[in-house]
């Protein structure tokens, strides 16, 4: 009987280890789950400008008024966060109708053929040396060309809204040569083949 | 600097080639025109060479303006490359009595669906890309038919270039008033060479040689208008109506077998044609100028 017993009391005892064990494990991977959290664009609140050099005298500065965005940001581990960007071609603004329809045109961005810019990363580290400076990786593509490029992500603050929602923010500064997606024309003429870029984004949590 | 060189690559170095060739091919045709041997010439190498001097005119001017292109082809105007090539080889045989019509239906079924690769993905839908893709084959076929049948249509001599420069300026006036000075510039490839090939015809007159466009001239011509057609109107601002003018003035050669108008004497129906088929494309200028606000207080930039 007193065997008995014992066996049954080291079987609930083992019992009681693996449940415990399950209790952790299934706690520590909704921790992990809860550690990437994924943010939508405010549109509202970001915003993409560009510039080029115009007859190599002065910037002229326009803007992206629609596009969508992910970022998945992961806490405890950052390689394992992620950016996904979509830029509406059409959408672009320089406060000059005539100018805009000529940036739509075959001539630049060629909106009616590619109607959107896309950007997906393929790394995402810290930089080295900086506090809250991402060195983000990714496929910009455009014009149909895709190619790969590496700029700096300030996260420029995190807090509530003001329904309590998390909220992030990012800012990048960059350039890239035009020409290398094939958008040549007024290349060594009115239009200058480097292209500064500001993306200024606020995310939600969703 | 950019100016001299885009005067350059995309109108002098063009016709100086194209204008080259042209002249070897004319120097090698028969000097009389509508006979068994003209016809043979025609269907061979001289004919060829009269498509290769606007085959490999425009691909000079292309390589000048743009470089050698993507391939596989990224941009619409990518294509138009391409499609001079595919022009010159199926002009080599286009005299041909199978492979010529079988060259032809193919080449008209895949043109838009490789040029407008990304209209289909991202604009149309299954039906309505399907629908699209039949009209615009049937139309790039009834074009080539035209521009085609246009060559004996129009008077011998200096008519045909004078012409196909005409309609080929006009579509570049348009380009360029639609927002496209890209595609106004790889028209205007074109008109310097129908100019070179028009100056020259006029210039070598002298020798006897009445000149027409051999047909095999017609592929090359073809595919490089619509290539130009289709992208200024599906990936820049040309009006629709704009298109379609354009589209149908060769047709409007064949006024030149009407009887009454046969009747007014060679030089008065020539007059006649020529009005014809410009009258179309002075209309789609002027809807394009409309279009455009030219003339409107938001003029320039």
């Amino acid at each position: 009987m007193k065997t008995d017993l014992g066996r049954t009391r080291q079987i609930s005892y083992i019992g009681g280890l693996v449940l415990a064990l399950l209790i952790i494990g299934f706690t520590g991977s909704t921790q992990l789950a809860d550690a990437a959290d994924t943010y939508e664009i405010d549109t509202a609140h970001s915003m993409i400008l560009f510039r080029a050099k115009h007859n190599s005298i002065a910037y002229n500065y326009g803007r992206f008024n629609e596009f969508t965005g992910k970022i998945t940001m992961d806490a405890t581990d950052i390689s394992k966060s992620m950016v996904e960007f979509e830029v509406k071609t059409a959408s672009v603004d320089t406060a000059n109708e005539k100018r805009d329809q000529h940036l739509r045109s075959p001539d630049f961005f060629s909106a009616k053929q590619f109607p959107v810019i896309t950007f997906k990363s393929t790394k995402v580290n810290m930089k080295e040396g900086a506090e809250d400076v991402l060195a983000v990786t990714g496929d910009l593509e455009l014009l149909g060309v895709k190619k790969s490029i590496t700029v700096d992500v300030e996260i420029t603050g995190k807090g509530k809204g003001r329904q309590g929602e998390s909220l992030i923010g990012f800012e990048s500064t960059f350039t890239i040569n035009r020409s290398e997606f094939g958008m040549t024309y007024g290349v060594g003429g009115p239009v200058s083949d480097d292209i500064g870029l500001i993306v200024s984004i606020e995310a939600k949590q969703e | 600097m950019l100016l001299i060189k885009q005067l350059f690559f995309g109108i002098l170095l063009p016709a100086l080639v194209g204008g080259g060739i042209f002249v070897i091919a004319r120097s090698l045709s028969p000097k009389a025109y509508a006979t068994a041997r003209y016809e043979k010439e025609e269907n061979g190498l001289t004919g060829w060479l009269i498509a290769a001097a606007l085959g490999v005119g425009y691909i000079v001017g292309y390589l000048g303006l743009e470089g050698l292109p993507a391939f596989l082809p990224k941009l619409g105007t990518h294509w138009l490359f391409y499609l001079a090539i595919i022009g010159l080889i199926v002009a080599r045989f286009w005299h041909r009595a199978v492979w010529g019509p079988i060259a032809q239906i193919a080449i008209s079924i895949i043109i838009p669906r490789l040029l407008l690769t990304s209209t289909f993905k991202h604009t149309w839908g299954p039906i309505e890309g399907i629908i699209w893709w039949v009209c615009l084959a049937v139309v790039i076929f009834i074009i080539w038919h035209l521009v085609e049948q246009s060559f004996s249509a129009l008077p011998s001599g200096a008519s045909s270039p004078f012409v196909y420069f005409g309609l080929s300026g006009g579509t570049a006036l348009i380009l360029a008033l639609s927002g496209s000075l890209r595609l106004a510039q790889h028209c205007g490839i074109l008109v310097a060479l129908f100019a070179a090939s028009w100056i020259l015809t006029l210039s070598l007159q002298r020798d006897r040689k009445r000149f027409v466009f051999p047909r095999g001239a017609s592929p090359v011509m073809t595919l490089l208008l619509i290539g130009i057609w289709m992208n200024g109107y599906f990936f820049a601002e040309v009006p629709a109506v704009s298109a379609i003018l354009l589209m149908i003035s060769p047709l409007l050669a064949q006024v030149g077998r009407i009887a009454a108008v046969q009747e007014l004497g060679t030089r008065r129906s020539t007059v006649v044609q020529i009005a014809a088929i410009a009258l179309p494309v002075v209309i789609a200028i002027g809807i394009a100028v409309i279009r455009s606000g030219l003339f409107g207080d938001n003029n320039g930039y």
